[in-house]
């Protein structure tokens, strides 16, 4: 058959992972480009120019929205489609399902961040949708569901790989989340009522918004780590033993845990006090992670120097520890206290998102781009300058939060000696003005490693395209002279 | 392809893989479970056991685990005024009761209180003791209730909010004036003379208010402005006064003093520009834009006492 493409035919199918690793670049540049104009809107205010559209409460849903389920989604469709190729040593099955995911997850997230800006919201953090999207979103799901599970029963491979049940786990507890968490009577096509109300309708939607954190952002992150930090590293994981038991105390204790959002508030008192010690209990099996994915370059430590690749992954294992050791602490009934409804929950969210989250998708990403478009990476100096752009970032972050955080909390708990409160709540917020510029530099700095990434990326492709072209001139002057 | 190839070195412990293998060296080794990983488990749980023993948690059957921690609280009854001490269960509702007694029941904080009740105005201004207590009271009433609109000192916002801290008042700035003004709000009306004067009489009325502060000469224009603020025609003496310096009763403008509430005249450089302001402030008028709501249904008679007097402390108060 005569081929137009100088490339052979691909053994596996690496042009959806292609697309949804671009699309993830896409979604990173303006989720976090718009997290650094609300985080200003935040230290300025007159920044929503009084365009509702632009106002801090629509933006942020779109922020959240386009960097969890447009990076990070995108980012778990593309590794996990490559990871669980390349694993089962099996094409992917139902091409056409995938790439119906891959249009689906996309279109989905676009418009959702859209409506959002139109105001139309179900008010459900992390689960703004309204009905329509929510069942677009559950019908790309499915799909998900049966590409992955056919690919897994396609293998040729007897043991199914430990990257897989972390990813295989996410994909279903987030079925199983999305669905009952969006559960809602419509009256328009804009509009509906959640089925919950009251305090169960609280406790539906943060165990819901804990579990999109511990299945979304941390199990299925997890599989991306067993697979790239080991193959990037050259070495084996660490303790197979040790994933069996972290696995499952992950996947058994995380369910648990959502009602540690809702402490100090209507939500029974009981159920409070369960949630904190499953908080608590979580914190080893997440250790376990992080202990198999640092561990694993035990031995070879000196990689840390010379590759930046590596540098990314064990430093999100890093941060990833870190948080989940914050976790597990906040959420303490009297810990809570103070940093309930500050900024110290963000800052902690930030600690695994850009630390954790961001930083092995971006290890990943460097791991992969190579390897799918054929090309040796453009710049590994940029890849340093990456790395210490988004460290830089996350340090000024996380630490502004604290600051911010645990000041506010301290000065809404102070009293004078006549046992009134010291400081009026106006004041606070004066008070943490210049945290939030701090913040809002430090997510400027954060965005402008991945900007770094992006050129480094494009001009890969770009020697990539050029290359081919090179080839497929030569092939067509041999032919032409044959 | 090159990766597919296994390259794992032979390790020289002797830990062994579990001889799988995936995508050519994916491999992984058996370790055991790292003894401080596996004690720290077990120190969660014991920590998580005796966590649902001090706080309240497992329902079983029909009622669950109480827990051991306690809560004290006292009441005041609210008609004997007996306190009574109570102890309970731990639980959030009983730990509210108790943080806002120990607020309640701070002896100085009550003892303070009650001197304070029980005083005049007077009283309270001459008692420095007296004094530092509303103004660490005052402080938080304030920047909770009311420095949303006058900003946190009280400094207002010239156009929209008065400025409590100067000597105008417009409602008077006796201690029973912010009283009352605190009690019932206030509600500031002037016509829209736009419509009954003609522009070069407003601008001969504007000529003349600026000439009663001094900010003016008096010319033949102000002298024309006089007779339509004295007279029938502007009627502006009506509220104003004869002398033009106002009406607390009205909520009406001192116009001889350079303290200018609404109209930005201040902030204008040139006598043409602060006409300018003046006579659009005189040809819109104010109707409904300068209303401040009554607190007696959001702040009890206490607190309204103690904001009266911290309000009458920020300065220039009669």
């Amino acid at each position: 058959m005569a081929q137009s493409s100088a490339l052979p035919v691909e053994q596996y199918n690496y042009d959806i992972v292609r697309k949804f690793t671009i699309v993830a670049m896409v979604f990173a540049v303006l989720g976090m480009t718009v997290g650094v104009f609300i985080a200003c809107e935040l230290a300025w205010p007159f920044l929503n120019f009084d365009v509702p559209a632009l106002t801090f409460g629509r933006l942020r849903p779109v922020h959240t929205t386009l960097v969890i389920f447009g990076f990070g989604g995108s980012a778990l469709f593309a590794t996990s489609y490559y990871v669980v190729q390349r694993t089962s040593q099996a094409r992917l099955a139902f091409p056409w399902l995938a790439e119906f995911t891959f249009w689906g997850w996309t279109g989905g997230v676009a418009l959702g961040a859209l409506t959002y800006m139109l105001g139309i919201t179900q008010g459900r953090e992390y689960a703004e949708f309204e009905w329509p999207l929510d069942i677009a979103i559950t019908l790309v799901w499915v799909s998900y569901f049966a590409v992955y599970v056919e690919t897994l029963r396609r293998r040729s491979q007897p043991h199914i790989y430990v990257a897989n049940w972390f990813y295989l786990a996410f994909i279903l507890a987030v079925a199983l989340l999305h669905i009952f968490n969006n559960l809602a009577v419509p009256v328009s096509l804009t509009k509906s009522y959640s089925l919950f109300a009251g305090v169960q309708d609280a406790m539906t939607q943060w165990w819901y918004g804990h579990n999109a954190v511990g299945f979304f952002l941390t199990a299925a992150f997890l599989g991306m780590m067993y697979y790239f930090v080991p193959k990037q590293a050259g070495r084996p994981v660490y303790s197979y033993r040790l994933s069996i038991i972290h696995f499952w105390a992950l996947i058994f204790l995380y369910m648990w845990a959502g009602g540690h959002h809702l402490h100090w508030t209507s939500l029974p008192d009981w159920v409070s006090t369960l949630s904190a010690t499953f908080s608590v209990l979580l914190l080893m099996p997440s250790w376990g992670g992080m202990i198999n994915g640092i561990m694993t370059l035990s031995g070879a430590w000196d990689k840390l120097r010379s590759d930046p690749i590596m540098l990314f992954l064990i430093t999100s294992l890093s941060f990833y520890g870190m948080s989940t050791f914050e976790g597990p602490l906040m959420s303490l009934k009297s810990v809570n206290a103070l940093s309930h409804y500050t900024d110290w929950t963000i800052g902690h969210v930030h600690s695994g998102a850009l630390g954790w989250v961001a930083l092995v998708s971006f290890g990943a990403f460097y791991h992969l781009i190579p390897r799918l478009w054929g090309a040796k990476l453009y710049s590994q100096a940029l890849v340093y300058v990456h790395f210490w752009l988004a460290t830089i970032g996350i340090v000024l972050y996380i630490t502004s939060m604290w600051v911010a955080g645990i000041g506010q909390g301290l000065m809404l708990r102070s009293f004078d000696d006549y046992g009134n409160l010291a400081y009026t709540f106006i004041e606070t917020v004066e008070f943490m003005h210049t945290p939030y510029i701090w913040r809002a530099l430090g997510g400027a700095f954060f965005v402008a490693g991945v900007l770094v990434m992006v050129y480094n990326m494009v001009m890969t492709l770009r020697t990539a395209r050029r290359e081919q072209a090179a080839i497929e001139a030569k092939l067509a002057a041999k032919m032409a002279k044959a | 392809m090159s990766d597919n190839t296994p390259n794992v070195q032979q390790q020289s412990s002797a830990v062994q893989t579990t001889g799988h293998a995936w995508d050519g060296d994916l491999q992984e080794y058996n370790n055991p479970l790292p003894r401080w990983w596996l004690w720290s488990f077990y120190a969660t749980a014991v920590f998580s056991v005796l966590y649902w023993f001090i706080y309240p948690s497992w329902p079983v059957g029909d009622t669950w685990i109480k827990g051991f921690g306690t809560v004290n609280y006292t009441v005041t009854d609210q008609a004997s005024g007996k306190e009574e001490e109570r102890e309970y269960r731990w639980n959030t509702r009983t730990l509210l009761l108790e943080d806002l007694g120990a607020a309640t029941n701070d002896p100085q904080r009550k003892d303070m209180l009650a001197k304070v009740q029980a005083a005049s105005y007077d009283q309270i201004v001459k008692d420095p003791k007296m004094m530092e207590f509303v103004r660490s009271v005052g402080r938080g009433l304030f920047g909770d209730n009311c420095a949303a609109c006058h900003g946190r000192g009280g400094q207002g916002v010239v156009g929209l909010y008065p400025n409590l801290t100067d000597d105008d008042w417009l409602w008077g700035g006796g201690m029973d004036s912010i009283h009352e003004t605190l009690v019932q709000g206030r509600s500031g009306f002037m016509p829209a003379f736009g419509a009954v004067l003609k522009p070069d009489q407003l601008d001969d009325v504007a000529e003349y208010v600026l000439t009663l502060s001094n900010e003016a000469q008096p010319n033949e224009a102000s002298e024309r402005g006089k007779a339509i603020f004295q007279g029938q025609v502007g009627g502006c003496a009506y509220c104003h006064g004869a002398d033009a310096k106002g009406l607390p009763s009205q909520g009406a403008a001192n116009l001889t003093d350079k303290i200018w509430a609404i109209a930005d005249v201040s902030a204008q450089k040139s006598v043409q520009d602060k006409k300018a302001a003046i006579k659009d402030f005189v040809a819109k008028g104010v109707n409904n834009t300068r209303v401040m709501p009554g607190w007696r249904d959001r702040l009890s008679p206490t607190d309204i006492k103690l904001l009266a007097v911290y309000v009458h402390q920020l300065g220039g108060a009669q």
